[in-house]
Order: C-alpha cells, then structure tokens, then sequence
C-alpha cells in the first residue's frame, strides 16, 4: 500500500441494495479528495464472492477506486466494522472515524430525499487537517458483515 | 378477566418452546417454510428484491438482516391492518413467526437437514398469465440515472387496435424490476397526454400525478397495477372493461435510483375478454384535498372526508393515496344500524409501498351507509421521509413536495340499474355534488356534473354546470365546447356556434369542437361553412366514419351529388352499419345525373 496521510476504508458487499445505492457518494467522495492526501480503498469482506463478481460490481456502480478483498476480516477488525456500507477514517495510521456515509439511510426502509449529516465527509476533513473529527463514530445502516460466510 | 386466563394460556407452550434449548430450529424444517410463503414471491434470482433468499447460503448471509427486519414489520412490506380487513394476496407473519425467525438467528442460524428442506415455487420468467394478446413496449429504453431523490416517470402507450375489445387484463413489466418500485396504469381516452412525450428529450415524461382530460361521463372503473410480487390481476368473468380504438395507456412509475444507470423499458401486456362486461364497476373517490395546508413542523396535522352513500353498494377493492408526510390513513364506514366497519387501517402509510388492496369478499354496504376518511400528516423534521428540509409548508399538489388526501373505491352498485338508469349516474352525481359542497368552484365537478345532465337529455341543467366549470377555467376548450352542446340541445344555434368557434381559437386541433360546429353550421343552412368544419375533422381523423357521412349529406344538401356519393360510399366502408349514411345514399344515386 502507497501510504497517504489519510486512508478511507469503504466496506461493501455485492448483494447489499444499500452499499450499491451510496456509490455515487463514496466516488464523489473519493474525487473531492483525491487531490488533498486521502485515499479511498473499497474492501469487499465476503470470502465467499468470487474476485470476478466483486470487479463487476466495482465497475457497474462506477467506481475508480483500488478494490481489496477481507477474507479473514482483518480490515474489518481493524476498523471496527460489522456493516456494509461502513466506512472507516485512519489518519497516519490510527483509526479516527467509523461508521456511516452520511445519515441519507435512517433505519432500513427509512430513507431521506436527501443526507442531513455528512459524517465521513467531515472526519476525512478534519483528519486532513490533522484534527479529531468531531464525530467519531456514528451508525451504519445496512447489511451485517457478520451474516457473510 | 376470562380473555387474560385465555391469552395466557395461549402464550404459555410458545414461552416454554423459545426458552427451551433442546428445541432447536432449523433452516430446512422452520425458516425455509416461512420464507417460501411470504418472501421468495420477490427474493429469488430475476426477481424484484435486491437479493434471493431461496437457498440455506443466501438466508445464512442475511440473517440478522432478516431478523431486524421482520422484527421491525418492514418486511414482508405491507401497509393495512390485517386483523381489521382481510386482502387478497396480503402479505404478512405472524407473530409466532417473527419469534421463530429471532430464535433461529439467536440460536446460530443452523441448517438442519437441507435435503428435507421444501422447495421454493418455481417463477416463470416470462408472462405470469401466458402469451398476451397484445404488446406493447417502448421503442426506446429510458435511462435513470444513478443517483437521485426518488423518480415518477410516466410512459405512454398508444394502442394500435382498430376496433373496440374488450381487457380482462393488462401486465404490467417493469423492463427493470430491480429499478421500479411500484407502477399503475391510467386510460388516456381522449390521448391527452401524448403531447407530452419527450417532454424532456427523453422517452416519457416525469411527474408523481398525472391528471387526465376527458369531456364525457366515463367514470374510471378499474385498478391496473403492479408492485413488487404482486400476483398478477385478472378481471373475473363479466369485469372486463372497454378499450377503445384512439386510448393511451399511461405507465406512472416510481422508481428508485440503485447506485448505477439503469435502462428501463416497460411492456404492458394486455388480455382480451371473450364477452363483454356485464358488470360496471366505478372508482369512487373521497379526498380531503382543500384541507390540505399543513403548517411547517406539524407532526399530526388531521384531514377527514365523509360521504354517504345514495345507492347500495358491493366494495371491491380500495386504494389509498397520499405522499411522504402521509402517517395514520384510515377509512371505514358506518352502517345505517351504527355499526362500524372498516375498509382500510393503515396505521404506519410509506407511500413506497402503497398498493391496491382488494378484499377477499366484496363488503356491502346499504344506501345511507357513511364512508369516512381520516389521514394525518406529520411535518415535522422528525419524519425522515419529508421531502423538504428544514420542513416547509405543504399543500395540495402533484408534485412529491406537494400532497394529497385520497382514497378510492373500487365499488359495484348494487342493483346495477335504478328506474333503467345506470346506478353508476347517480353515485356519479352524488360524489361531484359532495365536491361541490367542499369546493363549490370545482371545475372537474361541475363538468362531470354538466356532462352528466347533458346525457340525461337536462340541456338547461348542463348548460348552467357548463357556465360555472368555465367561470373556474375561462379559456378551456373542452368546457367552450361543451357549453356550445348544451345551448345547441336547446335549440340556440346562433349563440352555440359563438361558443364552439371559441373552443376552437383556445385550441385549433380540438376535433370535437369542430365536428359540433359543422354540425351546428348544417343544422342553420350554412353548408359550405359545414362542409369545410367536416373536411377540418377528416384531416386529423381519417377514418371518422361519422364526419363522413355528415360531410356526404351536405355536399347533397349543396346537390352536389358526386362528392355526397363518394363520401357516403367512404363512410359505409368505414362502418356498413350506418343505416342513415345508407338511406342518404340511395336518395343521392337517384339524383345523380344520369340515372
């Protein structure tokens, strides 16, 4: 791995309508700070899916991102995820965020026209900047990674 | 007392199973049965939900999922009450069995003996009701993009029959199930939405309600509908419904944008019946619409419609209606005798998952019988799904931030004749004279009304409805021309033909503001004023066996004896059973030159 001050963990799964719909928002994400010292990494956790689907799905949903496979949930340790879609912030290598996207999914079936809070946008932020995110945590919604194989 | 002792003693042996260890569940012997039941209809591969639970290894890893879910009643997704109204194909667990499904996962999801596991349904992947009699699809896909608020698009279909038939039944396919949430279809009879396609340079044209015109009394009479794993609707012997030559088919969709572009190319698929409809159904709607003006923040804002019925009743099917803000939607009815029934408890409303509800006997309900409407609103930013933040003041309205307070009933009158009327005239009657007292500026009610009188033969009635539907929408073409028929059975020609030539100016394509003119022309000796008003009608439509034979009869009223046998011929080609246009042309052989 390159190392960049900032490096963003983005947990998905293939089959997850959830982790798909937020797609646009990570890759917008990852453009805004492309430039600025973040990196954006998806990690796709289920051993069972097979390297071909999660590249197709990386590139329908339009993604430009460096994909990772978790198979023995490492990452998933690590960043202290049980979700997908769940996203991790580690600045300089220590884990400063984790938790949702944004607040657009409130509860499952419970979804908002459009986000109120902007959570990973925030820490990464701030993390560039070489602060605490104001928030640290905050809950994904979504499918269990604990479900998967 | 008595009823705690029962429930008790109800709830006891399923206490002692869930805390029992010993008693494990299973995938194959308690959750595969439960799943196959109420959740595989949509979750197998090539269906509507996002992923298949038909198999051990699909459920295993959504299984807290599954669990949160059930718990949570969200799935299976279904609004009514059921234990007020039962609902053909409702969908729904039973408690016992959203305790299963928990104990299951808390217990490590086990497998069991998968080999005795039943087998989900098989799903066919084409039509749900066979081969249709006719397709229709839209020549080019339409490209949602990937990511969005929610998105209504509206598909029209033009029907290419050239004779009246008869449906029992209209699928609806998606063209990308993954991408649509629900879909109806409305009967476009006068295609007044075809000016509309492409609207936006894309096939189609957006909006959550579409309003349809029509200028005589037609009353919509059927639900055509499809939402996810919804079975699909076949209209039993004597409920099929006419469609005609010249109607559009209006697709209005809901979709929901999946993280990528989707293509989505609908069909409809459409099955004709082999006797005509010998039962008339009508929507009847009860709104609450001028009600509508919901204060920002408001988390319980009230709105409440009654209308009593004039006629018995037998209801079929019921359809509720409102937007996001919409929360507690209730309607039931009180029988003459005072007694309560409910027709439709919704005590949560998502509009995502709305539906056509029909119920699995028709309820009767006796003349006198008063329907009650009762939907609250909740704005406040509290309710996640409100489109507008911070919220903002809300009224009625077609767009998603706007709102609505409606409800429809599918309903047969029971009997279908009174005094050799059809009983639907005067349920008809009733319902535009309830919108009146709500609304008495209401321009579709006071049309529907003149419309009505017009064809009961009460021309000065009409002509009055008429008046007060344009003093609500002054340059309206259809209204213009409508109040030119009511004055002309009245024998006023002069002031008629003033009206219809300014339903004309309002809009030069109107073909029925033409044809009365030329008419009204022939009818006061202005034949050639008639004869090019007939020839403006059989330029837009050609085959209009009527204009035909009118325009014959008055090329014969000029003696012009040649264009009136060439356009009499026309016209009984068109239609061999117009005994008139055959009369008129045998008077016109015997005064051709020659003969």
């Amino acid at each position: 791995m390159r190392k960049s001050p900032v490096e963003v963990f983005i947990f998905l799964r293939t089959d997850c309508p959830i982790s798909n719909r937020f797609a646009p928002e990570v890759q917008r994400l990852s453009q805004q700070f492309a430039t600025k010292g973040a990196q954006f990494w998806l990690v796709y956790p289920d051993r069972a899916e097979s390297a071909a689907n999660v590249a197709t799905n990386a590139k329908d949903f339009g993604y430009s991102l460096p994909v990772l496979r978790d198979p023995d949930r490492a990452l998933v340790k690590l960043s202290h995820a049980s979700i997908t879609p769940e996203a991790a912030v580690f600045s300089r290598g220590k884990l400063v965020y984790h938790g949702r996207i944004d607040d657009r999914v409130a509860a499952l079936g419970k979804v908002r026209p459009a986000a109120t809070t902007h959570e990973l946008q925030a820490a990464v932020s701030a993390a560039l900047l070489g602060q605490t995110p104001a928030v640290t945590e905050a809950p994904a919604i979504g499918c269990y990674i604990s479900d998967l194989q | 007392m008595f009823t705690v002792f029962v429930s008790l003693a109800a709830a006891l042996p399923l206490a002692a199973q869930s805390s029992t260890p010993a008693k494990s569940d299973t995938y194959a012997k308690d959750i595969a049965p439960i799943l196959n039941a109420q959740c595989v209809a949509c979750h197998h591969t090539g269906g509507p939900a996002p992923f298949p639970l038909t198999t051990f290894a699909e459920v295993r890893s959504h299984a807290h999922q599954i669990a949160d879910v059930t718990r949570a009643h969200y799935m299976p997704p279904w609004l009514p009450d059921t234990q007020v109204s039962k609902f053909v194909d409702q969908l729904e667990l039973s408690d016992v069995q959203i305790k299963t499904i928990q104990s299951w996962v808390g217990q490590g999801a086990a497998a069991g003996d998968l080999a005795s596991a039943p087998k989900p349904q098989n799903f066919p992947d084409g039509w749900q009701l066979g081969k249709p009699d006719l397709v229709l699809t839209t020549p080019k896909p339409w490209t949602m993009p990937a990511s969005s608020v929610d998105i209504y698009r509206n598909f029209i279909f033009r029907v290419p029959i050239d004779q009246m038939k008869y449906v029992r039944a209209v699928e609806i396919r998606p063209g990308n199930t993954g991408a649509v949430h629900h879909a109806n279809v409305l009967i476009d009879r006068k295609a007044s939405l075809r000016k509309r396609d492409g609207e936006d340079g894309q096939p189609g044209f957006p909006g959550m309600d579409v309003a349809l015109e029509s200028d005589a009394f037609d009353p919509d009479s059927h639900f055509i509908y499809w939402k996810p794993g919804a079975v699909v609707w076949s209209e039993p012997e004597g409920l099929s419904w006419e469609l005609d030559p010249g109607t559009d088919l209006i697709l209005n969709m809901h979709l929901q944008a999946s993280g990528k572009a989707e293509q989505v190319q609908p069909s409809l698929g459409i099955y004709f019946a082999s006797s005509p409809p010998t039962l008339h159904p009508m929507l009847l709607q009860l709104d609450a619409d001028e009600q509508l003006d919901i204060p920002a923040g408001d988390s319980n804002f009230a709105v409440h419609d009654e209308f009593t019925l004039p006629i018995d009743v037998d209801v079929i099917a019921i359809y509720p209606h409102a937007h996001y803000l919409g929360h507690e939607m209730n309607t039931f009815a009180t029988l003459p005798d005072g007694k309560k029934q409910w027709l439709v408890k919704i005590p949560q409303w998502d509009q995502s998952w709305q539906g056509i509800y029909r119920y699995k006997g028709y309820i009767h309900l006796p003349r006198g019988t008063v329907i009650s409407m009762q939907y609250t609103y909740d704005n406040s930013a509290a309710n996640v799904r409100n489109p507008s933040h911070p919220p903002r003041r809300v009224t009625v309205g077609n767009s998603s931030t706007d709102e609505m307070a409606h409800v429809w009933l599918q309903v047969l009158p029971v009997p279908p004749e009174v005094d050799g009327q059809d009983a639907r005239l005067i349920l008809q009657q009733a319902v535009m004279q309830h919108v009146l007292e709500k609304r008495p500026q209401d321009f579709s009610a006071h049309f529907n009304l003149g419309a009505l009188y017009l064809g009961q033969g009460k021309a000065a009635d009409a002509e009055k409805q008429f008046a007060l539907a344009l003093a609500a929408r002054p340059n309206d073409a259809a209204t213009l021309n409508s109040l030119g028929a009511a004055i002309e059975a009245q024998g006023r020609t002069a002031e008629a033909v003033e009206l219809f030539r300014k339903s004309i100016a309002a809009d030069p394509s109107y073909v029925n503001a033409h044809f009365n003119l030329a008419m009204a022309l022939g009818s006061s000796g202005d034949f050639n004023g008639a004869i090019a008003e007939f020839q403006r009608v059989l330029t837009s439509h050609p085959d209009d066996s009527g204009a035909e034979a009118n325009l014959g009869a008055a090329y014969a009223q000029i003696n012009d004896w040649k264009n009136a046998e060439m356009h009499l011929r026309r016209a009984l080609a068109l239609d061999p059973q117009n005994k008139t246009a055959e009369e008129n042309l045998a008077i016109v052989l015997q005064n051709l030159p020659g003969h």
